[in-house]
């Protein structure tokens, strides 16, 4: 019996252990899940622009609304819950953060939020950003890091309207920190170093 | 008493150090003043040493100024002859419209400004000849008169070639160019001139038609037409502008977006390249060098080793048309596969980052036809890239423990150069 119940304990710790190691092995179940999935969530996470009264301005945030989704700005300008991107803190920022031989980068906060957000910059501060990497501090940030050079490819009119659709989306306070130029890379060899997964912002983000 | 002394001693020895050490900077100043406005703001673009060649420099149309050939688009001088110190400030100061380049009024001091372009004048042997600055006289007032007989110049001096006949590229025999240093150009939309890098006023443009646009090929007009018709030619490209989107009503956006729409259809290719150069694909599927420069001759070849920890190496994929290596043999549905939904021709699932087909399927059909199309006409690069590895199964299974049982967040690993074999060549 004494030998049996030894045994018996041997047994569920071996499955116990097998489950444990098969859990972490599945979790997250990128595979499993179907890819149509992610897309679905991509596609309803951009606010709609239908409550825009001024139809020029509805139309242009339209065509801004387009480009902010198919450019994946919330892979990294997203606050990222235990569920994947938080999708009602829509471009609240401090989801990614970024180590290069030269910087440390968190995301940031994207909506016209007028503490945190692009309610501090004009338009054509943004626009300058999103040309040409300059801040207003004169750093300019590097081309994988924020990929402003690709973006520096947009049409003046498709940058335009990128801008009006970020400033029709809903505020949210959310601080997220400042670069901090100058650090060192930990990983040799590597050029680039992302981290992904929590809130590297510094205070929790509420909507208004 | 010997200890005081040598205290005394000590502090003296030290002020004299501070002293020398804070002589230092005004000593080194005098010289590179300008190089360290250089080195803070303008190496992402234009390369330490000034040769165009920064890290950002290969994603950007037009290319920024390689400082060391002495050639300058936006001049008040001469052909071949240098800019001036003030056209070179100007350019600073408001930088080029449309381009990567800001204007930095207000973020340099004027004398900063003056600093850096002492320093990028000193990076080419040219302006070592003094600039021959062109004499501007009072021109010629825009008028109805003046605007037709601009016409007649255009059509006398057959600008349409590359601009159109309607400015807009419409009936031009190419409106794409390689500049003196193989890099891609576009011909000028004379109706938006917003897009016009050096400013659209009929005296900006009489400069480009009178110096014309070094390294392009945009000639000067000088000796072709004479200084009124020049005039009346500028006149003419002012008058054609079109509102811009921003100062447009409902209905004519609703018209301007589908003309847009209609022109993308017609020409899926140029539609295609515009999306591949603005949805970031470059970034990742070209290798670059420590330095983050594209490694030539690779763009789009794929080759970059992407370390996603926990779950493994992941080097992009070859996206020009090679058909042993690259999307060539691949069928226009399953590289619209691969776009939208992440699986390979394999069958082969993609995690959901850093490629984000997730976004790329909320395209429209449209475009990313468009996208296939213009795929088809990168040119062929060999460059086998080898197949993802998975990590290690134990070590696999303790970076998921750390990610999800003791919460540290897993990088994920940009490395330099090109993990693929380019081969034959």
């Amino acid at each position: 019996m004494k030998r049996f119940l030894r045994w018996a304990a041997v047994v569920v710790v071996v499955i116990a252990m097998f489950g444990f190691l098969a859990f972490l092995y599945f979790i997250p179940p990128f595979f499993t899940t179907p890819p149509e999935t992610f897309g679905k969530l991509m596609a309803d996470a951009a606010p709609a622009v239908t409550d825009i009264a001024d139809p020029a301005e509805r139309a242009i945030a339209e065509r801004g609304r387009y480009i902010v989704m198919t450019s994946g700005c919330i892979g990294c300008h997203a606050v990222v819950g235990s569920q994947g991107p938080d999708l009602s803190l829509y471009l609240g920022g401090g989801g990614l953060k970024i180590q290069t031989p030269h910087a440390t980068f968190v995301s940031r906060n994207l909506t016209p939020d007028k503490e945190t957000g692009l309610g501090r910059r004009t338009d054509d501060e943004v626009k300058r950003v999103l040309r040409s990497g300059t801040f207003s501090d004169g750093h300019v940030v590097e081309g994988t890091v924020m990929p402003w050079p690709v973006f520096s490819n947009w049409t003046e009119e498709d940058r335009h309207a990128v801008v009006v659709y970020l400033r029709h989306l809903k505020p949210i306070h959310h601080v997220t920190p400042e670069p901090v130029l100058g650090r060192a890379i930990t990983i040799p060899g590597a050029i680039e170093q992302d981290y992904a997964g929590k809130d590297y912002g510094t205070s929790k983000a509420e909507r208004r | 008493m010997n200890r005081r002394l040598r205290y005394m001693c000590a502090a003296a020895a030290a002020l004299l150090v501070v002293a020398a050490v804070s002589q230092l900077p005004a000593r080194v100043e005098a010289q590179p003043r300008g190089k360290n406005v250089y080195d803070a703001h303008c190496v992402e673009c234009h390369g330490d040493m000034g040769r165009g060649d920064g890290p950002s420099a290969a994603y950007v149309t037009p290319r920024p100024r390689d400082f060391t050939s002495g050639k300058y688009k936006i001049r008040s001088t001469e052909t071949g002859s240098v800019p001036t110190d003030d056209d070179l400030m100007q350019s600073v100061r408001q930088g080029l419209y449309s381009t990567a380049m800001p204007g930095w009024a207000r973020i340099l001091s004027d004398d900063e400004i003056a600093d850096v372009v002492a320093y990028i004048k000193g990076l080419s042997p040219q302006f070592g000849t003094p600039p021959r600055p062109v004499t501007v006289g009072a021109g010629v007032p825009s008028s109805p008169e003046s605007i037709a007989r601009g016409q007649q110049v255009y059509d006398k001096l057959q600008c349409g070639k590359c601009h159109g006949s309607d400015g807009r590229g419409t009936g031009a025999v190419a409106t794409t160019f390689e500049d003196d240093r193989q890099q891609p150009l576009r011909a000028a939309d004379l109706t938006e001139p917003w897009t016009f890098h050096g400013g659209a006023t009929a005296r900006d443009v009489y400069l480009r038609f009178r110096t014309g646009m070094a390294g392009t090929p945009m000639p000067s007009f000088a000796d072709a037409a004479s200084d009124s018709e020049m005039w009346d030619l500028s006149n003419y490209v002012v008058s054609m502008a079109r509102k811009p989107v921003w100062s447009m009503n409902a209905d004519e956006i609703k018209a301007l977006y589908e003309s847009q729409a209609a022109d993308a259809k017609a020409n899926p290719v140029k539609r295609g390249a515009y999306l591949v150069e603005t949805l970031a694909c470059v970034v990742c599927h070209t290798p670059v060098d420590e330095q983050k420069r594209m490694l030539p001759g690779l763009r789009l070849a794929g080759g970059v080793l992407l370390r996603i920890v926990p779950f493994g190496d992941y080097p992009t994929g070859n996206l020009t048309s090679d058909k042993a290596t690259g999307l060539g043999n691949w069928s226009d549905d399953e590289i619209k596969r691969a776009i939208t939904k992440g699986i390979l021709r394999d069958g082969t699932r993609l995690l959901p980052f850093p490629m984000d087909y997730a976004s790329n399927s909320t395209m429209t059909a449209d475009d990313l036809s468009a996208v296939v199309a213009y795929l088809r006409t990168v040119p062929p690069v060999t460059n086998k890239v080898p197949a993802p590895r998975r990590t290690f199964l134990p070590v696999y299974l303790w970076g998921k423990f750390k990610m999800l049982i003791l919460g540290q967040d897993p990088p994920m690993v940009f490395f330099p150069g090109n993990a693929g074999l380019t081969g034959g060549r």
